[in-house]
């Protein structure tokens, strides 16, 4: 009976363990393959060899809404995605939570926003955004051609949800891909982001 | 006569009016979110020209609901504030109580969870030639529970220019309230930090006789710490340390660690919520044993675990009888 308590007491009592899995700049990004809206499974090393945006999103979060309310996320998709630049956006709410959603309804909303990601990610279980540390919606990370990872944190340098601070704010996806894309070394390669906590 | 006696009458009416309406102005105008109640207060009933009075936005919370800190840790975002002052009025910076930690699954913010009032100083000129004025702003926040929503407000509040002081308002207690939350630097603290690789610790010595059981330092800078991470605390010989995780895309280890440091088992006259502003020597400090989840855990498992055990024991002997048989 002594043995049977001290098991149990033991399970209740054991601490939780922590996750503290990060994406760290300038290390290779953590591989990971992943469902897309469309049902098809994309692994990160088909991507060897470009460059590759990251972009954690909820639709739902009124950060989020700033940068495509305004049409600023959209207009850097097509941008980059002409430039050969991967983006795949990635949506970690799990089911029940805010901005979680299907396949179907995923696509509706890229197309309703005439979004134009490379790639539309599902991780209604969070394991992408915890491999990867992704914090808030927007979070963005930057991946270089070799799979090394340049740029962990904000979209820009205005912490808010106005769409008129977008007008003025230093970008950092931009100056991040352009530095890495021109073969320099990118001066701001680690922010904090700002946005809704994920919904995981 | 007839007129003019109409007309005198017509002054003490105005002036009743204009009472009524001032009296509903002291009170402070209040909007509304969805989530929350927000109200302008004052401190006091009235002006004085040269000397300063506070004001504060006032915020309820709805069960669950939070805002944030002026750093507001892993995600969210602290109040900002447009001013609409009389000519020559000079508004300070908000005064930011001590925060709440408020985790949120894998991610910790640092917030309020119940009710909060943020006050600003207000300066007003040497010489006021209106009767009344009115202190008016934008307040712009985030408000979450599991979900956020982008809050909003345009508050203002009017209060009658006196050249005597002005006598404390019916809000007084609130802003008494927030000012014993708002972190200070006792006398008879010394503080100093270390950062390196592994750890980031804050070491620090109370007055004798202060005795802490342990603490949470709230960071407010960004990328110096991993805010979900547990934080160590330890006792040594009249001093105490306490140990952070640096933050993993930290690019260098801080020079400086700055932010508040809350202290548990403490009077708060005896100094518990204690400003930070140290330089950060560089060196490898070793993490201190991580102090018990307790304050990470919800209120309802003491309870839990009590029925929990009593539940455990029950079963034991009724599997003993049962191996008796």
């Amino acid at each position: 009976m002594l043995r049977f308590a001290a098991i149990a007491c033991f399970l209740l009592f054991a601490p939780t363990a922590q996750a503290s899995a990060a994406a760290i700049v300038g290390k290779p990004a953590p591989a990971f393959d992943a469902i897309d809206a469309s049902g098809e499974l994309i692994r990160l090393d088909a991507f060897k060899g470009k460059y590759v945006v990251l972009e954690w999103v909820n639709f739902e979060c009124p950060f989020v809404g700033k940068h495509y309310g305004s049409g600023n996320m959209q207009e850097l998709q097509k941008r980059y995605t002409e430039k050969g630049v991967v983006w795949l956006s990635i949506c970690s709410s799990a089911p029940g939570k805010q901005g979680h959603v299907t396949g179907e309804e995923a696509k509706e909303l890229v197309t309703e926003r005439e979004a134009v990601p490379t790639r539309f990610l599902l991780d209604p279980e969070g394991i992408l955004g915890k491999k990867y540390g992704a914090k808030t919606t927007p979070h963005i990370f930057v991946i270089n051609p070799k799979g090394v990872l340049v740029y962990n944190g904000a979209i820009d340098d205005r912490p808010s949800t106005k769409r008129a601070d977008i007008k003025g704010a230093k970008n950092y996806l931009t100056a991040a891909l352009e530095s890495t894309m021109a073969g320099k070394k990118v001066e701001i390669a680690a922010t904090q982001p700002y946005g809704c906590s994920v919904k995981y | 006569m007839a007129s003019k006696l109409r007309q005198s009458a017509v002054w003490p009416v105005a002036a009743g009016v204009l009472l009524t309406w001032a009296t509903a102005c002291l009170a402070g105008a209040t909007g509304r979110s969805e989530n929350i109640d927000v109200a302008l207060l004052s401190e006091r009933v009235s002006v004085q020209p040269g000397q300063p009075f506070r004001v504060g936005l006032h915020m309820k919370m709805k069960r669950g609901w939070h805002t944030y800190w002026k750093h507001p840790g892993d995600a969210g975002l602290p109040l900002r504030i447009d001013w609409t002052l009389p000519p020559g009025f000079k508004a300070g910076a908000i005064e930011w109580p001590a925060p709440e930690p408020i985790p949120t699954g894998e991610l910790m913010s640092y917030g309020y969870g119940h009710e909060v009032l943020l006050a600003v100083t207000i300066t007003p000129p040497a010489r006021v030639t209106a009767d009344l004025v009115t202190i008016a702003g934008a307040f712009d926040w985030l408000e979450c529970k599991e979900a956020c929503l982008a809050g909003s407000a345009q508050l203002d509040v009017t209060l009658p220019v006196r050249s005597e002081p002005p006598r404390p308002g019916p809000s007084a207690p609130l802003f008494d309230r927030a000012r014993a939350r708002l972190p200070r630097s006792p006398e008879g603290w010394s503080l100093a930090a270390t950062a390196g690789p592994r750890a980031i610790e804050l070491r620090f010595r109370p007055p004798s006789g202060v005795r802490p059981n342990g603490g949470t330092f709230f960071v407010d800078e960004p990328l110096v710490v991993e805010y979900a991470a547990p934080q160590g605390f330890k006792r040594s010989s009249g001093w105490y340390r306490l140990t952070l995780v640096p933050a993993a895309n930290a690019a260098n280890p801080p020079r400086r660690l700055t932010g508040v440091l809350v202290l548990d088992g403490l009077d708060r006259r005896k100094g518990s919520t204690i400003v930070v502003n140290v330089e950060a020597l560089s060196g490898d400090p070793t993490p201190a044993p991580a102090q018990s989840p307790r304050r990470n855990w919800p209120r309802v498992p003491l309870y839990a675990t009590l029925v929990a055990l009593i539940g455990i024991v029950v079963v034991a002997a009724l599997m003993r009888r049962a191996a008796r048989r």
